[in-house]
């Protein structure tokens, strides 16, 4: 079974065969040999051994959580770190907004109550990832809220000086 | 001394007035103790644990906390609605209102924490301020009135140098750092004044402005201190809180490894002097700045139980939300003064919050998919937090404190490392890859920092990711991404003999979970 990611923004191809109750799992060049059994709906438990390892049956033990996030991408967890990635191959995913490999459109929510106090960019402006998009004061400090993506400002609904409550829509990044 | 109708005040079904982990937490200790517990809830609260745990539970309003838990009425109504015949604030909302104090009292009702006087008296900074001087504590040295905008430069500039330099010009009516300026030389001292006087004018209302003396590289060290209603005052062993961000604690612990014995002895007397002082009475902490000479100067008091009491609790084995309750019903308090002066062991908490670390620590609010909390030796978890439920916007985005404790500091470091690499959240970005990275800090493992140590780091960071995954840990999330769509739920590793399994139940769960969103 082919497979296209997307693993941190980066293309990756893997390619899943079943070899003796086990799976070798060919990723870009190089196969891993893996005993995958499954903790729970969100939980994988991996053991890799290398390639013809000296003590079949055993290896290094990974514990990955996988959890949904939104614009159909894919958070895994190993060891603490989280690693984003997204699903495209053969077996398609179609989430809101999806034209392939890029993320859906970003909806910008105000994080917590608070006054708009500047609004960075104008509606149509193209946005870069981490670029600050509006400014809100709260807690008695200004927040930077940025983008998560590169894009378009497709809808800009928040108005300087504007009071909001958690969850306002703010702006919306869409695809340039 | 309190007055009531009743002859002996009584503790039998309590009200919890608050949410998230103190609510459960004060509910424990009610279980422990037999008694009966009521929870009040907002609209989003619905499901909590609090609300789960309690015996009984009373809608009080919509979400945000204006419109429910700092409804003072509605809390009360709810009291005599249940039949509760005590009340337990908890901290934050209304935990240190002297009006709710007052309105549960005049309910006939028993207020687990201090007399209404005493919130008042010390809630206000210039009334504490006098209330240490009179119990002969050193407090930070500054201008007890505004400075006097008619006073001749010359005046100003001797007021100035009897507090020393370097010193801070702080708004009256301030906060949040608006209308402060540092000053280190004496001759910028009236431009300082000045422009300090303008921001305050522009950002409060109100020019009005005061001298004090700025501690360099303070530490936040602080008191815990149990008092009765019999004239006993209890402190206990310091608790160091120098790790802030943004003048927000974020680790704690006990003992502090600034404080000799001398200095314990020292600021532990002076903080049972001041709540001596006042006739304080139930739970409280008392502030202080410390300076690298081991002079400390009192800051504030807290008139509540504080976030980071846990710590407190697992060097000396005492209870403290139990003795609130005991001594609200009038119990004598019995501890040995130095059993809870003399630490066991060493302590420290991480306050585990929703927020990304890698976007300025803003709240991450959202569905917690997935949440196993570390245990084992020495690891303590409060929370209010569990799979399936939602951080809400509304609140401190908290999912719990991780305390760990051990023989020693750097045995307690390395157990609060493991519980930290056990802890998984996933559905929401926490501060836990952040806490991973300053637990390996060399200035927090050697205890040399102050309380701008932390913004000072972050700063240097300069937005450096704290989740940063390894060539390993990607190549692993791949493999394991690949992986998850061929095994369905449920199922097991590959059939021998190489059967393909279809995997169709997968997109639709994956679907549903989308839905939710």
């Amino acid at each position: 079974m082919r497979y296209e990611l997307e693993v941190n923004g980066r293309r990756r191809r893997v390619n899943v065969h079943r070899v003796n109750g086990r799976f070798a799992v060919v990723l870009d060049d190089q196969t891993w040999f893996v005993d995958a059994a499954r903790v729970d709906a969100q939980t994988l438990s991996l053991v890799t051994t290398p390639e013809g390892g000296a003590v079949p049956g055993g290896g290094a033990s990974h514990t990955t959580v996988l959890t949904p996030a939104s614009g159909g991408l894919l958070t895994v967890q190993v060891a603490g770190a989280a690693v984003t990635v997204a699903l495209n191959g053969r077996r398609r995913l179609a989430a809101v907004g999806d034209s392939g490999l890029k993320s859906g459109p970003q909806r910008l929510l105000a994080p917590m109550p608070g006054k708009v106090v500047r609004v960075l960019v104008q509606a149509g402006d193209v946005v870069r990832s981490r670029q600050p998009i509006v400014v809100i004061e709260a807690m008695k400090m200004e927040n930077e809220l940025r983008s998560a993506r590169d894009g378009r400002i497709a809808e800009l609904p928040v108005r300087n000086g504007q009071s909001v409550e958690a969850g306002v829509l703010l702006a919306v990044i869409g695809d340039s | 001394m309190r007055t009531s109708s009743l002859s002996q005040p009584t503790v039998n079904k309590v009200l919890i007035a608050n949410r998230g982990e103190i609510a459960v937490r004060i509910i424990r200790a009610c279980r422990e103790m037999d008694l009966a517990t009521v929870a009040v809830y907002s609209e989003c609260d619905r499901t909590a644990l609090h609300v789960q745990s309690a015996d009984e539970a009373y809608a009080i309003g919509p979400s945000a906390p204006r419109e429910s838990y700092l409804q003072i009425e509605r809390v009360v109504a709810a009291a005599r609605a249940s039949g509760a015949d005590a009340v337990h604030p908890g901290y934050g909302f209304l935990a240190e209102n002297e009006d709710f104090a007052a309105a549960v009292r005049a309910a006939g009702l028993t207020f687990i924490g201090p007399t209404p006087e005493a919130v008042a008296l010390m809630g206000s900074k210039t009334e504490a301020r006098a209330a240490a001087i009179r119990a002969g504590v050193p407090i930070v040295p500054g201008t007890e009135a505004p400075i006097d905008v008619n006073s001749p430069e010359g005046e100003v500039d001797r007021i100035a140098r009897d507090i020393g330099y370097p010193l801070l010009v702080k708004a009256v009516a301030g906060g949040g750092g608006k209308g402060m300026r540092t000053v280190v030389d004496p001759g910028e001292l009236h431009t300082a004044i000045r422009a300090a006087r303008s921001e305050a004018s522009a950002a409060f209302g109100d020019a009005a402005v005061y001298l004090e003396r700025r501690i360099s590289r303070p530490r936040h060290v602080e008191v815990q201190l149990l008092a009765d209603h019999h004239g006993t005052v209890l402190p206990f062993v310091e608790r160091e809180c120098s790790i802030q961000r943004r003048h927000q604690k974020v680790v704690e612990e006990t003992p502090s490894p600034a404080v000799s014995a001398a200095t314990r002895a020292a600021m532990t007397s002076a903080a049972a002097a001041v709540a001596r002082a006042v006739g304080y009475t139930n739970a409280g902490t008392i502030e202080f700045l410390l300076d690298d000479d081991g002079g400390f100067y009192f800051l504030e008091m807290n008139t509540r139980l504080q976030v980071e009491h846990p710590i407190t609790e697992m060097v000396t084995g005492v209870d403290l939300v139990r003795w609130q309750i005991r001594i609200a019903r009038g119990e004598r308090l019995d501890l040995d003064p130095a059993r809870v002066l003399t630490p066991m062991g060493h302590a420290i908490e991480c306050r585990i919050y929703a927020e990304d670390p890698d976007n300025q620590f803003l709240p991450s609010p959202g569905r917690i998919q997935q949440l196993r909390v570390p245990s084992g030796p020495g690891i303590r978890d409060d929370s209010g937090a569990a799979a399936g439920l939602d951080v809400p916007i509304f609140y401190d985005p908290m999912i719990s404190k991780l305390i760990a404790w051990a023989e020693d500091r750097p045995s307690a470091i390395a157990r609060m490392r493991r519980a930290l690499s056990e802890y998984v959240v996933s559905g929401i970005k926490t501060t836990l890859p952040f806490f991973r990275w300053l637990l390996d800090q060399p200035e927090f493992r050697t205890g040399q920092f102050h309380t701008t140590y932390l913004d000072q780091v972050l700063k240097e960071r300069n937005g450096l990711p704290f989740v940063e995954a390894s060539p390993l840990q990607e190549d692993l999330a791949a493999v394991a991404a690949a992986l998850n769509v061929t095994l369905s739920p449920g199922s097991i590793a590959a059939a021998p003999g190489g059967t393909r399994l279809a995997a169709p139940d997968r997109w639709k769960e994956r679907a549903r979970a989308e839905a939710l969103r």
